[in-house]
This record gives structure tokens, sequence and C-alpha cells, in this order.
């Protein structure tokens, strides 16, 4: 990569050149690629500055840039993993890449999971169909680092069994021992074969029943999905500080600029992407 | 005693001014609009205007700006950064209420990553503002707690004579001092007095329609239906508002190469906050311009400090059905 830098400043709105290494088609129409730095020093800053919980712009210039979460984990920051659904410009640009190709990511951007504050606790995640990636980074993050947290209980519901993502980490997750996950579909979505949960997330959370002592929960999904999984935990007794959830708005700065993602005072980019359901209870809700 | 700079000396100055290496910006009336341009002579400028139709914003942040080339090889992107042509730049006859906007967004584009676009353009230009001495029905300064005399964002102000005689200077800055030392020979020293800057009535309790917009029941008020009933979207106010400063960012070219820009873009728009799903939180026109004033009162002041507005009036000016931040402050007054 060449570069002409007039500029004694770095430009803010530049883009690190990722090469695409690997993908993995996870459910129609969505996919996982696996991206490497080309360039040795934006490397160095990613390592320095991701924690989970963080999102970045991934691009493909002449097509433009598109905001979602890094689903891979803090613990493994050699890479950087996405996970998109192919609906516009941008992302149809980026299924369209294959490996090897080069595509840009501008990041990692806003806050993050404060997983320190987790040690020692009961982990509970809960995530509904393509709202896995920003929860399997945390979930990695933890799994990676496994003697510093409590029970680990994994909720995860899609509409279909084909709308599952990371099918062979879930078949990972099953079977390890030290990880309890829920598997569900909604009623109607299940296979011949499916032989685990049918039903919708909030109800399955219910009859799981998971306790809220010593318990962080971390949840991310349609809004429709929140909204009735957050109910279900207050019944299950968790208080709305001990709840995290990571929110997504249209962005095209990342950097608390162009004016765009705020929900009432709070700007996702800078202060968010991840909030506790306390703080996500003050927003003004017609502004979500 | 001041100096005083006499308007007969004006061209002097210019042309002094252009042969040390400086562009000169002042308002210009141009084929439709008027606006900050680049002059060649004192004459050019039309320093009579109560105020630009377009504000002094366009001249550090472009309504479309060129930030990167990209040319994408087998197996190699290039790409080469645009930055913005290095110019020192004097700007002579901004209005209080443009400069004061200047100032207004340099923490916006300062806080964490620092916007070079915006910052080198600053870091060039000298701000020479001339108090007001006439408005119109729609100034609205001195209810942002600014007046037609501000120095914020100025480097030099200069305060009108009688008869279109000339200014008294008052050099505010290190860079102002260093601008008028360029044209001293053409300064001299006096003890006449200034004409007084007009008076600009109070259109609206600004602490009392701030205290309404920080009340979180407020937010689903049926006033904003009703207040924004009429707002086509056209997007006017927010591309005049010397402080607005929303953008877009687009690739413009082909799948080989091409420019990545950054446009300004606008709150007035569905667009502006429309999610890939089709979900938009801000859906309707009602929810939108909400967001604009609580966002001018109420979200950047709680960031900044300071109201994202310093009453040029332009919104309600220029606007196509007689909306603004005027009339929609004088409303939230009344409730």
């Amino acid at each position: 990569m060449t570069e002409t830098i007039h500029n004694a400043q770095p430009n803010i709105y530049k883009p690190a050149i990722m090469k695409i290494v690997a993908r993995h088609d996870e459910a129609p129409g969505v996919r996982t690629m696996r991206l490497e730095f080309q360039n040795p020093a934006d490397h160095e800053q990613f390592k320095k500055t991701f924690r989970t919980g963080m999102f970045g712009l991934y691009g493909v210039y002449g097509e433009g840039e598109s905001t979602f979460c890094v689903a891979s984990p803090e613990t493994r920051n050699e890479y950087i993993e996405c996970t998109f659904r192919q609906s516009g410009r941008v992302t149809s640009a980026l299924a369209n890449a294959d490996v090897g190709d080069l595509v840009t990511f501008r990041g990692p951007y806003g806050n993050r999971f404060p997983i320190e504050e987790f040690h020692g606790k009961n982990l509970l995640f809960i995530s509904g169909g393509i709202a896995l990636p920003p929860t399997r980074s945390v979930i990695w993050s933890c799994l990676d680092q496994r003697e510093k947290f409590g029970k680990v209980t994994i909720v995860y519901g899609a509409r279909t069994v084909a709308d599952l993502v990371y099918k062979h980490e879930l078949d990972e997750w099953q079977k390890r021992a030290d990880v309890d996950l829920v598997l569900t579909v909604d009623p109607g979505g299940e296979s011949p074969d499916w032989k685990y949960r049918v039903g919708f997330v909030p109800t399955v959370l219910e009859e799981a029943a998971p306790s809220p002592d010593n318990c962080i929960a971390v949840i991310c999904g349609p809004p429709i999905m929140i909204k009735f999984t957050l109910i279900s935990l207050k019944k299950l007794g968790f208080d709305e500080k001990n709840v995290y959830t990571t929110l997504e708005n249209r962005m095209k700065c990342g950097v608390g600029k162009c004016g765009r993602c705020n929900v009432g005072s709070v700007y996702v980019c800078k202060e968010g992407p991840v909030f506790t359901a306390e703080e996500v209870s003050r927003m003004p809700a017609a502004d979500l | 005693m001041t100096r005083i700079l006499f308007s007969d000396k004006l061209d002097n100055c210019v042309a002094k001014w252009r042969s040390a290496g400086l562009t000169v910006i002042g308002p210009v009336q141009g084929e439709s609009l008027s606006s900050y341009a680049t002059v060649e002579k004192g004459t050019d400028l039309h320093l009579g205007m109560v105020l630009p139709d377009r504000s002094l914003k366009e001249l550090f942040f472009p309504q479309t700006e060129p930030m990167l080339r990209y040319t994408i090889k087998k197996n190699e992107i290039e790409t080469a950064d645009f930055t913005p042509p290095s110019a020192q730049r004097i700007i002579f006859g901004a209005r209080p209420c443009d400069a004061s906007g200047l100032a207004i967004d340099d923490p916006l584009f300062g806080w964490d990553y620092k916007d070079e676009y915006w910052f080198q353009r600053r870091n060039e230009s000298v701000i020479v503002t001339i108090a007001c001495t006439k408005a119109d029905d729609f100034c609205l300064c001195t209810s942002l707690k600014l007046a037609p005399d501000s120095t914020k964002g100025t480097d030099v102000l200069l305060r009108p004579l009688d008869k279109n005689r000339g200014w008294l200077v008052e050099e505010l800055t290190d860079r102002g001092r260093e601008a008028f030392a360029i044209i001293s020979e053409y300064l001299q020293e006096s003890s006449e007095t200034a004409l007084p800057t007009v008076e600009v009535p109070e259109k609206f309790n600004l602490d009392a329609c701030v205290a309404w917009l920080q009340n979180p029941e407020n937010f689903d008020s049926k006033f904003w239906k009703e207040i924004s009933m009429r707002c086509i979207g056209c997007a006017s106010c927010t591309y005049l508002c010397p402080t607005c400063h929303c953008f877009d960012i687009q690739d413009e070219g082909d799948t080989y190469s091409g420019i990545r820009r950054k446009n300004w873009d606008s709150c007035s728009f569905a667009l502006f906050t429309m999610h890939t799903s089709g979900h938009n939180p801000r859906s309707t026109q009602s929810a939108r311009w909400r967001q604009r004033i609580m966002h001018k009162f109420n979200y950047f002041p709680g960031k900044f400090s300071v109201n994202s507005c310093s009453g040029c009036g332009r919104c309600s000016r220029q606007c196509p059905v007689d909306m603004g931040i005027t009339e929609t402050l004088q409303e939230i007054s009344k409730l």
C-alpha cells in the first residue's frame, strides 16, 4: 500500500486496509469474514485499543462504509471477525468480496463491556438472531479466561433453525461442560430433526429461570426481543444495573461529529454502544 | 486613543494583505444568494448588508469536501489524503453571530478525534468582525445571550464610525494583531467614538425554554407535532445555519478509483437516521424538528457548555414556510 500524506496530522476519516483471509456463510444472507490488517502500525493501534463491545466501520471503496460490531473477542486480536447480513449497498459489496480481496476498517470506536467487573460472577448471555455476533465477542472474551467467571449460561434463539448463526460454535458450546447453552427457535421455525427448544426467547428464558444472584446478564437482539426479555429478567429478579446491552444506530463518522446516532442526549458512537438496561431506561423511548 | 481604519483606505489594505500572501474574504453579493467569498479589491466587499444569506461556516466546513482519493489495483489499494489547500486567510467583515458560530463548533470538531479539515482552516484564518449597527426582524443574538458586538471567535473587532467613514479597531488576539501590523501604515490614531451597536430586542427567555427542553416529560409533548406540522423537510435551515455541523460521507467514482467526500447532511431528512432494516428512530418530521431544537439547546450545551445557536436568524429568514428557531422558542416560552 502506498500513501501520500500531505497532512501533518493523521486523517481521522481514513480507514485501515484489511485483507479477507477467511469467510464463512452462517445463515441465508449472513456471512462472517475474518480480516487481517495490512499495515502493522494499524494492527498495533488496534491491539492497543480494542476491547470487547467496540464497533467499527467496515467499507469497500466506491460503495462506502457500514457500521457493525467487532464479532471477535479481545482475547484474539490478531485479526478482526465481522458478521453481517447482506442488505444494503455496502454489505452487498462486502458479500461480493472474496478471500484475498481488500476491504477497509475504521475503528475500533465506542465503549466496551467492563469485563473486569464481571470477574467472579455468573454470566447470562441472551441473544436473538443476527445479534449473536456482539454477544459472541463477549462470550469468547470470557470463555478464553474461563476460570475468572462463575457459571456461564447462553440463551440463543432465532426465527428458524437455518437462521441460527455460528452453528459450529453452538455445537462447541453445547459440548462444553462449563457452558450451559439453551437453544430455541420461534414456533414454526423448527426442522424435523430439531432437538432443542421451540419458543420465543423471553419465554424460554423464564423456563430456564437462571438465578439473578451474583449474575450479570448481557442481552442483544432485535428491539422487540429486548423489550420482552427485559420484562422477563425483571420477573426473574435481575437488577437493571446488572443487565448490559448494546445499541446500534446509523452512523457515518463513528467519532461524535456527524450528528445522527444520538438517542436523546446520548451519542451511541461515543458514550455507547454498550449500556446497562438502567441507562437505556433513562433514554427517551421515542428516540430509540 | 484607539486606532481607526478609514473606509477609503480599505482598497489599500486589501491590496496590502494580498501582497503579503493573504487571501481576503468578505461578504459579497452573489448571483442569487449573498455569501462570504474571496475578493480582489476592497470595493468588492458588500459591508452594508445586515448579514450574508449564507453563513461563514462553509469556508471552514464546505458543502462538499474531498477527503481521500482511492485507486484499487490488483491486490493493492492506493489512497491519497486530500487536505484543504493551505492558505492564510483574512475574513474581513464577518458578523459577530457568524464568528461566534465558528467558536461554538470548535469543541465538536475537536473532542477526542480532531478533524483537521476544520482545524487547519481555523488555524489559517484571521476573523475580522464588524459590530452590527443595523439588524432586521429576524436577528436574535441577544436572545442567545450574545450581542451585536460579541467577540467570540473574533480576532479583530471593528466598530463602525458614522457616515460609513470607517471603523475603530479592537485587536483581540495575536493573530489579529499580526494581520493588522501588515496594514499599520493605513491606521490612524484617533479619539473618535464609534456608533452605538443596534438594539436587538430579546425575543424569548432562553433559560425558561432550556428548562422546558430539559424536562424529560416534554420530549413526548404534542407541541412538537403542532409546531412542525408545516415543515417540508427542505433542510435550508440546517444548511444556512452557522453552527449545524452534521455530515455524510459518500464515495464518488467507480470500482477502481474515486473520491471519498464529506458532504453536508441534515437532521431534516428521513434518510439521516434510517437503519438498513427500515427502522427509523426519527421517522416523522416532528421527531426530526425536535431533534434539531433539542440538539441545539439541550444536548449540545450538555456536552460543550454552549448553545449550538448564535442567533443569526437565518433559519427563520430563509424558511419557505416561516418556521425557525425563533418561532419555536417563542411558542415554548408560552407553554
